[in-house]
């Protein structure tokens, strides 16, 4: 009897004392938008479990915080009520914001302690992510899942319509005439693309840029360029082809949809981010295949996806945890296998040397074609308010796909909201004048 | 036969035609939840817009999201959730109701209508001074947390404060002559005639809160504190994809199905409360 008690006690103080080992690891969160599909939350969290076991000195609890939007909301309104999370995977054209309200930490400083610079950190990663993620010469977000926006096309649908399956629309003059061909009144769309808010807004952007333009400053948060003809002529392109030509489907049609009429056949067409690519293969019964964005003027792909950032106000223990979780997180070989779960592409060049990234290549090779439209890529849209700004031009394209307003007038109104909406920053910053 | 009261006939025929038609209406997105989500591999399925079961038949898809969560978890918070806010809104409301309907005192009727001003407010306004208190509470990232800024409801008062002035006063003029007390005039007298406003009420406050999803995500953070919209969301949506709409249409019937549970129970209590408070 006494012996047993003797065990008991043992135990008990044998638990206590394990328990007051992992209290004295750092605790942190991170917080992470689903951004795919549910099997990611699994995923993720064995991610954090494998991390948490070959760091016993550190303990990462993965809160899941909804959309990019949602854990954008979630996260400044957490750093306001003064408990920041430790690391935040978030939409990479969100991090500008964050630098400009003194939100997020320079990375610099944890960069330079490993014996690196800031640019030789920046070369392990593609050069066209460096824009989103460098803010004024310095490092706020690390890449750490990234996508283009891709044509998907059903190799069925081009063979039925006396296509070759092997010869995807380069140009838009390819595109309008092959989504001509494509469509079977009141049963298939020749093209399709989601015209909700956050994607529409990325994939206009392409569009304008592969039409020559730049759409917004690079370089500074103030100006964007909607009210130009490299807008104008995207904006005019899918007013042609929805209200004109009927070979998209009028309305707002969300990614959801989009897919499923692809699934489905009732879309021969549609655009899609790379990030979808694993969704697609495992639920696309059909063949189909995957393109550049086509273009007009010259070929570009805007970067999405989400970074890792850490927001002002953690603790230095608290940071240097973060700084070790995503140095991990981006390692080739995390990368990699988060690039290979999802189908979005590894920001981490060196992920790709790796043979399970070169068997991967191999078996699909969509996979590559996203890597291949690497060099056209173009940064990312973000300037001061950057949703607010956005949604001004997706407000008008919505009324362009619903037949309620012209390319000609969208243009404009587009661009005298974003301007009211950015004056606030530029009165601050370009228009203060020393005197 | 009177030809009048034939013609009264016809018209009740085409009234509940009518009826008839705008319930089928309603509840067709309820039935093709039901088909969705019976329907295996509905991601490809080229019928998946079809309400007419096809294919294989099978459960697949509510063994799919039953494991992807932590149900048995996020039904025990929210059920914590929605209860504790009831159970503070039920004792707010109908004091604060009483006094606005009842007792006179200096600046009443500025101070209700202050009350019924915060019902114009957007709640997103709210979330950061909100989730500021709760921190400075200690309250974040608890359920306590989720639940505080709800305690008090314009809505309820104002719901109560009617329901109170629709009860004849001789009720309370009865029971003073008799020598109540004025708690035991609200809880033995009142509170029973006010008995509908209260579970109309309930039925508005718990279906809110049960289906709310952005103040949760904002106020809580641990998994272990997770409520069921959060959940859902955590598996079903996706940014840059597309959805498994077999898997969606089950886990939206788990949770919804407590409170789908409930009305079909209640179903003639629930109707009779909204038709006396009015309330649609």
């Amino acid at each position: 009897m006494r012996k047993s008690w003797r065990i008991a006690l043992a135990a008990a103080l044998g638990i206590s004392i394990s328990a007051g080992a992992a209290r004295a690891a750092t605790d942190i969160d991170l917080y992470f938008p689903v951004p795919v599909q549910g099997k990611l939350v699994i995923e993720i969290r064995q991610l954090i479990g494998d991390f948490n076991k070959s760091h016993p000195d550190i303990h990462v609890t993965a809160v899941y915080t909804g959309s990019y939007d949602d854990t954008n909301l979630k996260t400044a309104a957490a750093i306001k009520a003064g408990r920041p999370p430790a690391a935040v995977i978030m939409s990479a054209n969100f991090v500008r914001s964050y630098d400009i309200n003194h939100e997020a930490i320079s990375l610099d400083p944890l960069i330079e302690k490993e014996g690196m610079t800031p640019q030789s950190f920046m070369a392990e990663f593609w050069p066209a992510l460096a824009d989103n993620a460098v803010i004024d010469g310095h490092v706020y977000g690390v890449p750490f899942q990234n996508s283009t926006p891709l044509l998907y096309y059903s190799v069925d649908a081009f063979k039925a319509a006396g296509l070759d399956p092997n010869q995807p629309p380069v140009t838009w003059q390819d595109l309008v005439t092959d989504a001509k061909k494509l469509t079977v009144a009141n049963k298939r769309y020749g093209f399709e693309m989601p015209g909700t808010y956050d994607y529409l807004g990325w994939i206009v952007s392409g569009l304008a840029m592969s039409n020559g333009g730049q759409y917004f400053n690079h370089g500074y948060g103030g100006e964007v360029y909607y009210d130009q003809p490299s807008t104008l002529g995207a904006l005019m392109l899918l007013n042609e082809m929805v209200n004109k030509l009927h070979v998209m489907p009028p309305g707002v049609t969300d990614a959801n949809a989009v897919a499923s009429a692809f699934f489905t056949g009732h879309a021969a067409m549609m655009v899609l981010s790379t990030g979808a690519l694993t969704f697609i293969r495992d639920n696309m019964k059909a063949p189909f295949k995957v393109a550049f964005m086509p273009y007009n003027i010259q070929p570009a792909a805007p970067i999405g996806g989400a970074s890792l950032i850490i927001p002002a106000g953690n603790s230095p223990a608290r940071v240097a945890a973060a700084w070790t979780l995503i140095q991990w997180l981006v390692s080739p070989d995390i990368a990699g296998r988060w690039s290979r779960f999802t189908g979005y592409f590894s920001p981490r060049i060196a992920a790709y040397d790796l043979p399970a990234m070169k068997a991967y290549l191999a078996k699909y090779p969509n996979a590559k074609v996203a890597l291949d439209q690497l060099k056209y890529a173009v940064p990312w849209f973000d300037t001061f308010e950057t949703v607010a700004v956005r949604e001004a031009m997706e407000n008008q394209v919505q009324a362009i796909l619903s037949g309620r307003t012209t390319p000609e007038a969208a243009v404009k109104a587009a661009q005298a909201t974003a301007d009211t909406l950015m004056k606030p920053y530029v009165d601050k910053t370009a228009l203060n004048i020393p005197q | 036969m009177n030809p009048r009261h034939g013609h009264g006939r016809e018209l009740r025929l085409l009234a509940m035609l009518a009826l008839a038609a705008a319930a089928l209406m309603w509840a067709m997105p309820f039935a093709w939840m039901l088909v969705a989500s019976l329907r295996p591999e509905s991601a490809s399925a080229s019928d998946i817009a079809s309400l007419i079961p096809s294919g294989t038949v099978g459960l697949g898809n509510f063994t799919e999201a039953w494991s992807e969560g932590t149900f048995p978890l996020w039904y025990f918070n929210t059920f914590l959730m929605c209860g504790g806010i009831l159970a503070m809104q039920c004792i707010t409301v109908t004091a604060a109701g009483y006094a606005f309907a009842r007792l006179s005192f200096p600046g009443r009727s500025v101070l209700f209508y202050l009350f019924l001003l915060q019902l114009m407010l957007v709640p997103p306004i709210l979330i950061v001074p909100n989730l500021t208190t709760i921190v400075s509470l200690g309250l974040y990232d608890r359920l306590p947390g989720v639940m505080a800024p709800y305690f008090a409801s314009a809505f309820g008062t104002f719901l109560m404060r009617q329901t109170f002035r629709s009860i004849p006063r001789d009720y309370e003029d009865a029971a003073m002559l008799d020598g109540a007390s004025l708690s035991q005039l609200i809880w033995h007298v009142l509170l029973p005639l006010a008995r509908p406003g209260l579970a109309a009420f309930a039925i508005v406050s718990v279906s809110y809160h049960w289906n709310e999803f952005l103040w949760p995500l904002i106020a809580l953070s641990s998994p272990a504190n997770q409520v069921l919209t959060v959940g859902l969301a955590s598996f079903t949506t996706g940014a840059e994809s597309a959805s498994e709409w077999g898997v969606i249409a089950a886990g939206t019937l788990l949770v919804a199905a407590p409170l789908i549970l409930v009305f079909v129970v209640f179903q003639r209590r629930i109707v009779s409360s909204f038709v006396f408070t009015g309330i649609k």
